[in-house]
């Protein structure tokens, strides 16, 4: 009853190791920055080794309470994506921000270059630091 | 330094219909007051119809929608060191002539001022007022200030706040902003305005965004507010 049906390992093994796979062919063709791609190698890794050894799970499942390890499974990595997703919204919040710091910057800069002679456009008396 | 204290930001969006004759009629008849346009990445020409009349343009290279823009008009008055800035909207809708009696409400010690539609007139009842009353009343029952029409776009911000919304993140134009800096102490006041039909074009404002819009003013106004961070403590901002 405690034991991860061998369909599922075998789709579990499949799975991550394509995963690792595929990780690794985008990193060397260079489409990603390694400090993201480290995630997902380590995500990776540990669906290889929670695939590879049930035991993992089925201990862990026992010590949580967890019906099934299959459950356990699942709850592990649904938490380790949401978290992911948590860290992604913040920095693409991040990232929205910087492109509009630099959108205004250029929109501002461009009128002063274009009124530079111009007495309004001269020496802005207090710039941004931010 | 500029030549006025009071620095009208014009966002425009789109708005080839309307520009020249809002920006015309400020020039022509407001004299008094510096304006500056902000194109917001239109995909119109709205941005060559400025650049032909030699308008003051400030020309944003991507869209950031109404708060981006408008904070590009505050970084630049903060930068040219206006006292005032008040937002005008580019669609026709806000008129320069209340622009005066704003600013002597600013004079008694405001540090923004709304210009409202519904102070001495009755709103009317109707689903675009529906969303107005439910704000109000949020706002109300958040800050214990009544304000009659908190989506009026028709506001006039001081140096202080001028350097507040330039700096920060989460300073929309926008319901939400002026009740949180109600919570945290801003003085805010009203002026009683009238406000013209829309010219030409179209209001991008439909069924479907009113909604969004409203439901996300009251997460804001209910839950957001009390998470935020008072970033003015941290930041050093006015220089």
């Amino acid at each position: 009853m405690y034991n991860l049906s061998p369909a599922l390992m075998v789709i579990l093994i499949a799975g991550s190791i394509s995963t690792m796979a595929y990780v690794l062919l985008r990193i060397r063709k260079e489409k990603m920055q390694i400090e993201d791609a480290l995630f997902w190698l380590l995500f990776g890794a540990l669906l290889i080794v929670l695939s590879l050894f049930p035991g993992l799970s089925i201990w862990a499942a026992h010590q949580l309470g967890v019906q099934s390890p299959v459950n356990f499974v699942y709850l592990f990595i649904l938490f380790l994506l949401l978290v992911k997703l948590f860290l992604q919204s913040v920095k693409m919040s991040q990232l929205e921000e910087k492109i509009r710091r630099l959108s205004q910057t250029i929109a501002l800069n461009e009128h002063t270059a274009e009124h530079h002679d111009d007495a309004l456009g001269n020496a802005p008396q207090a710039d941004e630091h931010k | 330094m500029p030549k006025a204290d009071i620095l009208v930001v014009i966002p425009a969006y789109n708005e080839e219909a309307n520009i020249v004759a809002v920006v015309q009629n400020l020039i022509e008849n407001y004299p008094q007051y510096d304006y500056v346009v902000v194109n917001d990445g239109s995909r119109d020409h709205t941005a060559e119809l400025c650049r032909e009349h030699h308008y003051n343009l400030l020309d944003l290279p991507v869209n950031l929608g109404l708060s981006g823009a408008f904070q590009t008009g505050l970084r630049y008055a903060y930068r040219m060191g206006y006292a005032r800035a008040i937002q005008l909207d580019a669609d026709g809708q806000h008129l320069p002539q209340y622009i005066e009696p704003i600013s002597q409400e600013m004079d008694k010690g405001a540090d923004i001022v709304i210009g409202s539609r519904f102070i001495t007139k009755k709103k009317p009842i109707n689903l675009r007022m529906f969303g107005s009353f439910i704000i109000s009343f949020a706002i109300r029952f958040t800050t214990h200030r009544a304000l009659t029409d908190p989506t009026s776009g028709m506001r006039m911000l001081n140096r202080e706040m001028i350097a507040e919304f330039s700096h920060n993140l989460n300073y929309a134009p926008e319901p939400d902003t002026i009740s949180y800096l109600i919570s945290r102490g801003a003085k805010v006041a009203e002026v009683q305005v009238e406000m013209g039909e829309r010219t030409a074009g179209k209001s991008y404002l439909n069924m479907r965004a009113a909604l969004r819009y409203m439901a996300q003013m009251c997460t804001s106004i209910f839950l957001i507010q009390w998470v935020r961070k008072r970033e003015t403590e941290e930041v050093q901002p006015y220089v």
